[in-house]
């Protein structure tokens, strides 16, 4: 994690000197899918630095031991070997930005990711997940008890009633939503949230990172998340401290990529390993 | 009912959905098409495949690539009855010159420049990426005005150079760029533009991912270009953006509207009654409220002053192809040996040949000008005659000095009268229709001396009459929205006044004619300065003693005297915004040379004489077309 978010004072005059266009904004987004295509080899290079940002996640009712041991193999080595090796890229230390899980399987992830040797973050969502609502006294201690087991990263999921009523919270991450909602992550939504991160650095010298969650499937969509941090807030935010994408299924779908660049043809579901 | 062969000149500049836009509505209309384009680009040969594809119509579309040296003769073929001229402004002026007189009609598209005014209530992020569609990017024509609020520039450039840094150039296939490059030349002329504004003191600053080979440019930015410096008169070129502040909204549009060009522009302000405001006071042809560079093949899009007044898309773009059914095609009056420099200079004099016989007259009547009668600058008065050759009343002699007194009269009136509401406007007309109809008798008997019959003469006031009220009920019918396929939210379609109408009137028809030019410019909100007829002008300043109880002061001004020598005042003038001519054919051509001046839109009749008293000539829809010019004003839609 980059150094901790100091704080400022709350001063809500610079949110409401904020002035967001609606089209505005939604013709931009329409425009970054369109503007920065890449392809061939950069596209895999990009691919690859794509796959650093996802925080591999597993957030279903029926977790075991055993789909997050899975998972956690698949975070260690999330492209097949002879992909790597045919890319040049087996020894780089691939290996997605972190594994993300429920608060009582946090201990499950550790104890995999230990046996597997590898040293990535374990994120867990915390305080209520998903809806946010239930007692103070017990979100703290969902936290203690998740940071106890191993955790080093929470998902704090706010207090929807405190926003309403004007009482802000601050962080050291901003995500566009639980990822349990109809509508996740968009565009418009966004470029809105990347320009704020960027006032704010500007104003107080403070790196917030950014994690877009739900909805992200495709490798093409990773690609334009990609170019419209690039675009937005430089190659700075690039980086796992500060950008992440919370994401399931968007790793097969970019070790498919990955396949079809190597080798020329489209793998069939059983050609890749299961997360 | 269509116009005819339609010539149709474009510059090396346009892309093929451009081009496109310009000749799909002639076709639809029913018109062929000779389209000359540099050899430049490869767009013509994409075009001509594409009229080849036409076989069963051979003809429809011809395609001439070739050097611009070939203008004027394709200008000048006698087939073409319109010639529709998309490019730079000195090349449309010298054209406007030598086709004056010609057959052809002239239709101006000029200057590529747009302007993009930000207040401190707007998305400044948003409004960064407006300008980045303004200037740097493929899709924006030309190069940029920025205008910023003084309380946000500092945070407004500062964007502004963050997001230039982002900027991409390079060959257009490469999915990944922003721009491109548009030749060799546009490259110099930046270079110029760049050097010549750091010598008169601007900040340029360059930024983005730009190959250094030869035709590529990259992004400018200049700031602090002193507004009175050579380099802040002339037109933008691509992609430079010249930025400068303003401190009110006021002042805003007094920095916008202080060009002569009048193409397009932007408002980027989330205060609604900001935004219409500003909009509905710029003087350019399209307005996006919180967009920059919309289009749609259904909005009509042109624009005003030194910008060309033809427009493309929408109703607009269609009756450019068009003229009223009935109406023959313009014929040449092309004298050739007409001298500009002499023509209506010296007034001939009108000393009376012997002593005056017979009772003496009432005293000369002077020029109307700022809602009463003055005497005229030269104090002096011509006699006028009625139908048997007695003296019918002195009338004055104008000149150029009340030529200039009434343009200024009139333009303090303008505000006034352009603000006023559409049926407070036809109020007033119906206002002088009743009092035309209750001096009918004087009227009646002034015509009779002219050689009227009583009946005819009669019917004439009353038409007369009918035509003032009729023009106040039509203004008030106006639908504005149009529905543009993909936005969310409407798109309007004003009719404004344009400015200042010079009219000078036929001389049959003394009162028919004058109230039906009359009726019409004002109904839109000009205000205007008359030439009434020369043979009686009584007619027109009897109508005049109504004027002045009636109409407010300088909204209608009628100044009497040698007609080709007050033709040629207003003509020159470059603060008329549009002249109406049905004099002589010279005179016609005359005035077509002149407007390149200022490049006022003209309507000549080229000498010939026009069924006042018939509906589809005296009252159609082309006058209401020709009285009043489009803006187009985007609202999207959305929060």
């Amino acid at each position: 994690m980059s150094a901790y978010n100091r704080g400022t004072e709350l001063d809500l005059s610079w949110i409401s000197k904020i002035q967001v266009n609606h089209p505005a904004v939604l013709r931009r987004a329409e425009q970054i899918q369109a503007r920065r295509t890449v392809k061939k080899e950069w596209q895999a290079a990009w691919l690859l630095k794509a796959v650093t940002f996802i925080d591999l996640t597993t957030l279903s009712g029926d977790d075991t031991s055993s789909n997050i041991q899975r998972l956690c193999y698949k975070a260690k080595y999330p492209i097949r070997e002879d992909l790597l090796k045919a890319l040049n890229m087996h020894d780089k230390g691939i290996t997605t930005a972190a594994v993300c899980v429920y608060p009582a399987r946090v201990c499950d992830a550790v104890k995999a990711l230990k046996a597997a040797g590898c040293n990535i973050p374990v994120a867990s969502v915390a305080t209520g997940f998903p809806a946010g609502q239930t007692h103070l006294k017990t979100r703290l201690e969902e936290i203690r008890l998740a940071v106890e087991d191993g955790a080093t990263e929470i998902d704090v999921v706010i207090n929807r009633s405190l926003v309403l009523t004007g009482q802000w919270e601050g962080s050291d991450f901003i995500k566009t939503s639980t990822g349990k909602e109809t509508v996740n992550a968009t565009f418009p939504v966004a470029i809105v949230m990347l320009r704020a991160i960027r006032d704010f650095f500007w104003k107080t010298g403070n790196k917030i990172g950014f994690k877009p969650a739900g909805g992200i499937r495709s490798a093409k969509d990773s690609l334009a998340w990609l170019s419209l941090v690039k675009e937005e807030l430089g190659d700075e935010w690039l980086k796992p401290e500060l950008f992440r994408i919370g994401a399931s299924t968007l790793l097969s779908d970019i070790e498919r990529q990955i396949y079809h660049h190597v080798t020329g043809r489209y793998a069939a579901y059983h050609d890749l390993p299961m997360s | 009912m269509r116009t005819g062969v339609i010539g149709l000149i474009l510059p090396p500049t346009f892309s093929f959905l451009e081009m496109m836009w310009r000749i799909c509505p002639a076709l639809a209309v029913g018109c062929t098409v000779v389209a000359l384009v540099p050899p430049a680009s490869p767009t013509p040969l994409l075009l001509a495949q594409l009229s080849g594809e036409l076989g069963p119509f051979p003809g429809v579309l011809n395609v001439i690539s070739g050097p611009a040296s070939l203008v004027p003769i394709l200008a000048s073929q006698p087939g073409i009855q319109k010639v529709a001229f998309c490019g730079a402004l000195e090349e449309g002026r010298a054209l406007r010159r030598s086709l004056a007189g010609e057959c052809a009609e002239l239709g101006l598209a000029l200057g590529t420049e747009s302007l993009l005014l930000l207040t401190d209530t707007a998305d400044i992020d948003s409004a960064v990426e407006g300008v980045v569609d303004a200037a740097w990017s493929d899709r924006g024509p030309g190069g940029l005005r920025l205008l910023i609020q003084e309380s946000v520039w500092d945070e407004a450039m500062r964007r502004l150079q963050e997001r230039m840094g982002r900027l991409r150039s390079g060959r257009g296939l490469d999915g990944a760029v922003d721009m491109g490059a548009r030749g060799a030349a546009a490259c110099d002329l930046v270079q110029r533009f760049v050097c010549e504004a750091q010598s008169q003191g601007a900040q340029v600053f360059q930024a983005g991912d730009v190959p250094s080979e030869r035709p590529f440019c990259p992004p400018t930015l200049v700031s602090n270009l002193p507004p009175a410096s050579p380099c802040a008169q002339v037109e933008v070129p691509w992609p430079v953006v010249v930025a400068s502040p303003f401190r009110t909204a006021k002042e805003a549009l007094l920095v916008a509207n202080g060009t002569p060009r009048g193409g397009s522009a932007s408002v980027w302000s989330e205060r609604l009654g900001q935004a219409l405001e500003l909009g509905y006071g710029l003087q350019v042809g399209t307005v996006w409220i919180n967009a920059h560079g919309l289009r749609d093949p259904s909005v009509p899009t042109g624009g005003c002053k030194e910008s060309g007044c033809s427009w493309h898309g929408g109703p607009d773009g269609l009756y450019e192809y068009l003229r009223p059914s009935g109406t023959p095609a313009q014929l040449s009056c092309l004298s050739k040996n007409l001298n500009y420099d002499t023509f209506g200079l010296a007034v001939p004099s009108t000393l009376p040949a012997g002593p005056e016989i017979g009772p003496s007259p009432a005293p000369p009547y002077g020029l109307f000008v700022g809602g009463r009668f003055q005497a005229p600058g030269a104090r002096s008065s011509r006699p006028i005659r009625d139908s048997s050759g007695n003296l019918h009343g002195y009338v004055a002699e104008g000149g150029a000095k009340d030529i200039r007194g009434a343009v200024e009269a009139a333009h303090q009136a303008f505000p006034g009268w352009a603000g006023q509401s559409p049926g407070a406007r036809a109020a007033l007309l119906w206002a002088l229709a009743a009092a035309l109809e209750r001096r009918k008798s004087t009227l009646a008997s002034r015509l009779e001396r002219q050689g009227a019959e009583l009946k005819a003469a009669e019917a004439e006031v009353e038409l007369s009459a009918r035509r003032l009220r009729a023009w106040g009920a039509r203004v008030q019918a106006q639908g504005h929205t149009l529905q543009v396929a993909g936005l969310r939210g409407p798109v309007l379609r004003l009719r404004e006044p344009l400015g200042v109408l010079a009219v000078v009137c036929p001389d049959e028809w003394p009162l028919l004619a004058f109230v039906s030019l009359l009726a019409p410019a004002l109904a839109y909100g000009n205000t205007v300065v008359m030439v009434p007829s020369a043979a009686c002008p009584l007619l027109a300043l009897e109508v005049c003693q109504d004027m002045a109880t009636v109409f407010p002061a300088g909204l209608a001004n009628v100044v009497t005297g040698d007609r080709d020598h007050l033709t040629r005042c207003l003509a020159l003038h470059q603060d008329v915004q549009a002249m109406w001519y049905f004099g002589s054919a010279q005179g016609s051509q005359f005035v077509e040379w002149a407007s390149a001046g200022n490049l006022k839109p003209v309507w000549a009749s080229r000498g010939c004489p026009r069924a006042w008293d018939q509906e589809a000539e005296g009252a159609g829809p082309e006058l209401g077309l020709r009285a009043a010019r489009t803006k187009a004003l985007w609202l999207p839609m959305g929060d």
